[in-house]
């Protein structure tokens, strides 16, 4: 290459970097980061909503699971990149209080949410419900022929036809492991019935899929019939013109609270307070419930406000009872023993 | 100058590993061994890094046998079309994580279209295979990754000196002799270099594994379980386990790589191309190199297929039943979801630009002037591939989250500076093994010769030893170039608001069940890797 070429390259570098840095400046605007697994959809929403009502605020978001969150949370303690935790079960926002990565704000909303959910000294506070639910595709199964329990799904017809999100990384499967494995307890500590049941449905897993949107082509595509997953991205993915359909398992659910929290340390302290009483307001909760089909954590909503959706919701659901302070302290256990010993069993079993 | 150039790829390499070892033992109090006896009690631990290690060096066979003959018929023979043909088959390196891995689904997949075409023609039920398991595994990394082999053989080839080969026919060897006795032993340090790179890759492969898996594990899918479930020093000891099998690798690799002044001179011009005689042969091994380029180019097509599907319109049928711009046209409108791709571009050049002069500073040191560091320069510079992606993010978050200089540590995390640094490191392997292999197989006594003529030190290499050295550092270059762009492994723990590359953004799109939008930025990333790949050729080879 001559001389010539090589100052060329040089220069062309040169311009791809200082155009890059030269935009990272903001524009004066005090910015607000959030680290959210919320999704594109419905951070979008949230953001320009709440900019609409505050233009001196700049609302950055960064959407990823909840335990990358955590991950992310726990690195920069020393040099605070976010202002807010957005989303995620309590149970991983306990782990992060154990980290002392969460800095305590009672929101304006405190009072109007169940004290079930919320953290320890206000370390967090609940916005959202999220409940488990059996879902199928509505293209293959008619509705009257889906599984209409958990134990319906060990039913021979679908074997092999269950798809399962990797339990392990996924909130939400893990509080229905969790749940599988409380109700079959008959003394404290017995674990044994819910690992048989779970060592079942290993054998009717087609596969273990690595995100939600492999589990929704695979599932949308007829390669398995029947999943076990969430309320809120079965029905943005059916608005989205997928093919599903869901039922409340009869014998009740394991409903999750979906938290936000300060991280300790915010760049932007005041501005991240106000984002979340804002979340928490009536007018973001019905919003997030219209829009992207988030079940409120708020109580006291004026019925003709909500959409009909949630009402439904609130008329089927069956809510299971479930010791959460057992959940939180024994998770980690039933997880790794499931994964090394049930993962992959069921179908020599069977 | 050696002795700081070792010292500064120690601080940058080993410094931040050894940190990370050092939390894997300490316990919330004191020092303690419960971690490592946990893992060498489990037999599902001992599993899993068998699965790895026997995984890897499958990978490296198949890729070995199919990136070898290749770049030989490409390099070696005039087939009409080999120009585009070598390009093409270079292909599967530019294929983007996670992206590739689901063109794979929709190609191979149970309802894909080649496993539906099969069973149509053979008049089947049930889908004909299931891509699970070590085979669908064996499967993807082969495809990925005997791109490494290709290029390693090909740089070798065309750095080969024809009077070798020439003389060594002159003296009566027939074609297989000569190509056991001076072709392969002259490529020995790419094929060695190639084969290092194959087995750490794979080693560290993470994507396919835990996607086509199933119930079976390899340590990367096993680490990254047990870190999710949240037992951190579990995974800590499980990572040490896995660093030291590619450790160990990387000793007997290059142990077994006693003499390198073997390729010793370099006076002519690489062999001129053999033009094939026989029409008929002429036309089959055309044939076969066409088809297999169609067969490697597959997984990209789907993905443009894809990238032209609106949202939820492609379900059950065999082909999509819509095809749109939308996808392509949300990712011009938007600002900021156009920016993840300038943010990925000055991160990779920068990268790639600083991952270049290291290595060729390391091959003017350890190889040209033999400086007593060079050993230890070389064995950092490779030592990066030995340690998986995730490892070292977690590494360098580690050793650059706390503010002590005395101890060689700044608050790097969460400022720019971090990602292309971590890039930089993934990066010095791949610059390093062609561009040393390259000064290798350069003949000392042109430098001194240039010098003689009164040429200075920078002269010299301006003049002289870069450009005799373009092909490997247009390989370098082009790899370590791709991999940063498209990397996500390191990323995803390393970025920033303002530093979040296109990776990141295809993850968020797939989150979102966007498929469409995921694979539109896919396509994106595949050409602009495809072009810096089709420059590094074209520089390195042509002319």
């Amino acid at each position: 290459m001559s001389a010539r070429r090589w100052r060329l390259a040089a220069a062309a570098a040169a311009a791809v970097v200082s155009t890059a840095c030269g935009s990272c400046a903001g524009d004066g605007r005090i910015p607000v980061v959030i680290y959210s697994p919320h999704g594109r959809d419905q951070l979008t929403l949230l953001e320009h909503a709440f900019e609409a009502g505050r233009p001196d605020v700049d609302v950055r978001w960064l959407d990823m699971g909840s335990q990358e969150v955590l991950d992310r949370l726990r690195f920069e303690r020393v040099n605070p990149q976010a202002d807010v935790w957005f989303g995620g079960p309590t149970t991983i926002f306990d782990r992060g209080l154990r980290d002392s990565i969460l800095a305590p704000y009672r929101p304006a909303w405190a009072r109007r949410v169940d004290p079930r959910g919320v953290g320890p000294d206000d370390a967090y506070f609940p916005v959202y419900r999220t409940p488990a639910i059996i879902a199928f595709n509505s293209r293959l199964v008619p509705r009257s022929k889906a599984p209409h329990d958990w134990d319906d799904v060990l039913a021979p017809r679908w074997r092999d036809k269950v798809l399962i999100r990797d339990p392990v990384a996924s909130g939400t499967m893990r509080a229905i492991w969790g749940l599988m494995i409380l109700r079959g307890m008959r003394t404290p500590g017995d674990t044994a019935p819910g690992m048989r049941w779970l060592r079942r449905l290993d054998g009717q897993t087609r596969s273990y899929t690595l995100n939600p949107a492999i589990l929704d082509q695979r599932l949308a595509r007829g390669e398995g019939l029947v999943t076990l997953w969430d309320l809120p991205d079965i029905l943005i993915s059916r608005a989205k013109g997928m093919p599903f359909d869901y039922v409340f398992p009869r014998s009740g659910t394991v409903v999750i609270d979906d938290a936000i929290a300060l991280v300790r340390g915010a760049p932007h302290p005041d501005a991240a307070r106000a984002f979340i009483d804002y979340v928490g307001s009536a007018e973001a909760q019905l919003l997030a419930a219209r829009k992207v089909y988030r079940l409120p954590a708020r109580k006291g909503l004026s019925p003709d406000s909500v959409p009909d959706w949630v009402a439904e919701v609130e008329r089927d659901m069956v809510v299971a009872r479930v010791d959460w302070a057992t959940l939180a302290r024994e998770t980690t256990g039933w997880m790794s023993y499931w994964d090394r010993h049930v993962r992959g069993s069921g179908a020599t079993e069977r | 100058m050696g002795v700081l150039l070792a010292l500064v790829l120690a601080w940058l390499v080993v410094y931040p590993l050894l940190l990370v070892l050092v939390e894997g033992v300490r316990g919330g109090d004191g020092w303690t061994l419960e971690y490592v006896r946990a893992f060498l009690g489990r037999a599902t631990e001992w599993r899993a890094l068998w699965a790895s290690i026997w995984i890897s060096l499958a990978t490296v066979a198949l890729s070995a046998l199919i990136g070898v003959p290749l770049a030989f018929l490409l390099a070696r023979y005039d087939l009409p079309g080999a120009r585009i043909l070598g390009t093409l088959v270079a292909l599967p390196a530019v294929l983007p994580p996670l992206v590739g891995v689901l063109a794979f689904l929709f190609l191979y997949g149970e309802t894909g279209f080649v496993s539906l075409l099969v069973q149509r023609v053979l008049g089947l039920t049930d889908p004909p295979w299931r891509l699970q398991g070590a085979g669908a595994i064996l499967l993807v990394h082969a495809y990925s990754m005997y791109v490494y082999f290709y290029l390693f053989t090909r740089a070798g080839l065309a750095t080969l000196d024809a009077s070798l080969v020439e003389a060594a026919a002159s003296l009566g060897a027939g074609p297989r002799r000569m190509l056991w006795r001076v072709t392969l032993p002259l490529l020995r340090p790419a094929l060695t270099g190639a084969a290092l790179l194959t087995f750490m890759t794979s080693l560290a492969s993470f994507s396919a594994p835990y996607i086509f898996g199933g119930g079976f594990r390899v340590m990367t899918t096993q680490i990254v379980a047990t870190r999710l479930n949240g037992e951190t020093e579990l995974a800590m000891v499980e990572t040490v386990s896995l660093t030291l099998v590619a450790l160990l690798a990387l000793a007997l690799l290059r142990g077994s790589r006693a003499d390198d002044s073997l390729a010793g001179g370099r006076k002519g011009a690489a062999p001129a191309a053999v033009p094939i005689r026989r029409p008929w042969l002429r036309v089959g091994l055309a044939a076969a190199g066409w088809g297999l380029a169609v067969v490697l180019l597959l997984p990209h097509l789907t993905l443009v297929l894809v990238s032209f599907v609106p949202l939820g319109t492609w379900t059950i049928e065999p082909i999509p039943p819509a095809y749109t711009l939308q996808n392509y046209v949300t990712l011009v409108r938007d600002p900021v979801r156009a920016r993840p791709l300038l943010n990925s571009l000055w991160l990779a050049t920068v990268a790639t630009g600083a991952a270049v002069t290291v290595a060729v500073a390391a091959g003017i040191l350890s190889v040209r002037r033999r400086v007593p560091a060079g050993r230890a320069i070389e064995l950092l510079l490779a030592l990066p591939w030995a340690v998986p992606g995730t490892v070292f993010a977690i590494a360098l978050a580690t050793a650059f989250s706390v503010h002590a200089p005395w101890a060689g540590r700044v608050i790097l995390v969460g400022t720019l500076w971090i990602l292309p640094l971590a890039y930089l490191v993934r990066d010095l392997p791949l610059t390093s093994r062609p561009i040393l292999a390259g000064f290798r197989a350069l003949d000392p006594a042109l430098d001194e010769a240039a010098s003689s003529l009164g040429a200075g030190r920078w002269r010299a290499l301006r003049r002289v030893t870069l450009p005799l050295l373009r092909p490997a550092l247009m390989a370098g270059a082009s790899l370590a170039f791709v991999t940063a762009f498209g990397d996500f492994v390191t990323s995803i723990m390393l970025y920033t608001y303002d530093t979040r590359p296109v990776s990141l953004e295809i993850l968020g799109s797939l989150r979102q069940s966007d498929v469409g939008v995921a694979a539109a930025y896919g396509v994106v990333l595949m050409v602009i890797s495809a072009a810096v790949f089709a420059v590094g050729a074209e520089r390195g080879t042509g002319g």
